[in-house]
């Protein structure tokens, strides 16, 4: 126990200098650019961190990136890889509209949420059990499997939003109608925060428990580490590997689902652009533990906010924010990458 | 009817131009052992610094070189983290996307109204006269023609080559070339970055000669499918034309149909090229799984974990 908690800090050192590095990084193309970036830093740090709406809002960005992230972290104990959060998030989202419009707000709001995330969650397993069956049955790595069922996931919303489900009352843009006012999850605290919040820090801590004190976990963590070693001990591989993979897309669906109950209330054509992503990076940068998820998320959600600083304080396109969250994460892969493949 | 066919192909050759250029720098480096999911990334990046150069310089062929020297670039970022630091080859790639997509918004604002001089259609003498090829391959613009170049170019390179050879162990059995007194690195740099500055072209064919103009994110989703056809083409150049253009006369047939009073969903055939990976790897299986190099095996499976 010793050694893990020693490997914390030193990941959270590993982190922390990467980040200094990032900084110094992006400060210099800010200068290229003419901003001053000391006092950039200064915008971004009063108004992404001093203001209770900005704080609200990087717990609501970190909400579905987490629970994306979490669901690269249970394949990865089993040695899968998940590039798919991408698509089960997004599938969860549709599954989740569909429901709503299936029920047409005929039964009362929290029995449609329950319904709704049941949806989410099992559409989003099922997404990407898929992936892990192709693997088992014809031999498709699951990376490239869930990688290309992102983007059949990302044209079957588009579809839908385009054409079969599109608001014909609404503004022409292509977008879904709303949740009903009933189907919304409660706001937490007078903010924009909302309880998917909760649902992602409940699953957080869910995770690590069951990683830590159930067998599943357990023979998990054989079959990733040596799955030859678990077939002979007599552990199922297979059964272990559709399990990991159902329960990662289970919860990245239900971040889709959180997302659109919780903060976005429609489909529209950006929904969750690009989150399921950031919660592979940020999987690997917490090397796949729960918790540190959870702050990687967070650290990743908080840059991204600070984009709308760099935007509205210092003039410049709120996606260059994208180059302070690459820098971090570079800085932390060069500099681990060594130990990681050990 | 066969006007439309044209119509689609030409279109099919003209949009699956870009996906060429970088699904034949991922197949490269993918030969070496490295996939490179920021590919998009070296696209958005080539589509910037060609657009850019060539309304600074005015000369679009100042552009190519800028594009590919950007894409080149990027790549080289990727190539050092996964190969001298170690990093997972997915996740960096994704990261090294993300760098692309801030950076070309950073410096990218300034353009976005920019004029630049851009590749003009040019029919090649007599061959544009034949009948339904001259239209569908003889209508275009230079980057098209040099591309028509690099793919048996790129094959006799990879496939029948000294250095192909090379490529080829070094993705495969590194131990050999090590063995045989080789160094493996320099061989994937240059296959990487190699890669990275073709995807860089690609991006140029889209500012300056496709679209004509460059916005925020104009790649969307290119890339992605170069990998996609990379994968559906087994790394192969010839089939990697194939791939790229059937994919680009996917994305052609819509607005095709559409003007001609056809309703088909445009979004059904955008998933086209991942729905025919997928079924390609599904019908090939295992067959096309022993194709993948054996450097590739280790990146898309089994991720050492906690």
């Amino acid at each position: 126990m010793t050694s893990d908690r020693r490997g914390w800090h030193k990941a959270a050192g590993r982190v922390g200098l990467a980040v200094v590095a990032a900084l110094s990084l992006f400060a210099v193309l800010m200068l290229l650019k003419g901003v001053n970036p000391l006092r950039a830093y200064g915008d971004m740090l009063t108004s992404t961190f001093g203001d209770r709406q900005q704080l609200a809002g990087i717990l609501v960005r970190a909400t579905p990136v987490i629970l994306a992230g979490l669901a690269v972290a249970v394949p990865a104990r089993g040695g899968l890889i998940n590039v798919g959060g991408e698509g089960q998030l997004l599938i969860g989202g549709v599954a989740a509209m569909g429901t709503s419009l299936a029920l047409q707000n005929r039964v009362p709001g929290p029995v449609a949420l329950v319904l709704m995330a049941i949806a989410a969650g099992l559409a989003g397993g099922l997404w990407s059990a898929l992936a892990a069956f192709l693997r088992l049955s014809v031999g498709i790595a699951e990376s490239v499997a869930t990688l290309l069922l992102n983007y059949v996931a990302l044209d079957l919303m588009f579809f839908l939003i385009y054409d079969r489900w599109k608001d014909r009352k609404g503004s022409g843009q292509p977008a879904t109608r709303a949740l009903a006012a009933n189907e919304r999850l409660p706001l937490l605290g007078g903010t924009r925060v909302h309880l998917g919040l909760a649902i992602a820090i409940v699953a957080t801590l869910a995770i690590y428990a069951v990683f830590r004190w159930t067998s599943w976990g357990f023979k998990l963590r054989v079959v990733g580490g040596n799955s030859e070693a678990g077939r002979r001990a007599g552990l199922s591989v297979r059964s272990l590997m559709i399990s990991s993979m159902f329960v990662g897309g289970l919860l990245a669906g239900l971040g889709g689902f959180a997302q659109l109950a919780g903060a976005e209330y429609k489909l529209r054509s950006g929904f969750l652009f690009g989150y399921g992503y950031v919660g592979f990076l940020a999987s690997w940068l917490a090397r796949h533990r729960p918790i540190g998820v959870l702050f990687s998320c967070l650290l990743l959600a908080s840059i991204a906010i600070s984009g709308d600083s760099l935007q509205l304080d210092s003039h410049l396109p709120a996606a260059s924010v994208n180059v302070l969250m690459a820098l971090v994460l570079l800085g932390v892969f060069g500099v681990a990458g060594k130990k990681r493949e050990t | 009817m066969s006007l439309m066919l044209v119509e689609v192909l030409s279109g099919g050759v003209r949009g699956g131009t870009s996906i060429l250029y970088a699904a034949l720098g991922e197949s490269v480096s993918e030969r070496a052992g490295v996939v490179n999911l920021g590919t998009e990334g070296s696209m958005l990046a080539g589509a910037l610094a060609g657009y850019a150069v060539a309304s600074q310089t005015g000369h679009p062929w100042l552009g190519v070189l800028a594009g590919a020297v950007a894409g080149g670039l990027l790549a080289a970022v990727h190539a050092w983290i996964v190969l001298h630091r170690g990093g997972n080859q997915l996740a960096t790639g994704l990261v090294v996307l993300f760098l692309g997509l801030g950076l070309t918004s950073l410096f990218g604002a300034s353009y976005v109204q920019a004029q630049a001089p851009t590749f003009k259609e040019w029919a090649v003498p007599g061959f544009s006269k034949l009948p339904l090829v001259g239209d569908i391959l003889f209508r275009h613009d230079p980057l098209v023609y040099l591309s028509f170049a690099a793919v048996p170019a790129l094959w006799w390179l990879v496939s029948r080559s000294r250095w192909g050879v090379i490529l080829r162990a070094a993705g495969e059995r590194s131990e050999v070339l090590t063995t045989n007194g080789r160094r493996v690195l320099p061989v994937q740099y240059a296959a990487v970055i190699g890669g990275g500055m073709l995807a860089g072209i690609g991006g140029v064919h889209l500012s300056t000669a496709y679209t004509k103009a460059w916005f925020e994110n104009m790649a969307q989703g290119r890339g992605f499918v170069a990998v996609a056809v990379v994968m559906f083409a087994a790394r192969q150049p010839l089939k990697v034309a194939g791939g790229a253009y059937l994919f680009g006369a996917a994305l052609a047939l819509s607005p095709a149909l559409q003007a001609r009073g056809y309703g088909i969903n445009q979004f059904a055939l955008d998933a086209v090229p991942y729905v025919a990976t997928l079924t390609v790897l599904i019908v090939l299986g295992r067959r096309r799984a022993a194709d993948l190099p054996e450097g590739l095996n280790k990146v898309f499976e089994a991720s050492p974990s906690g």
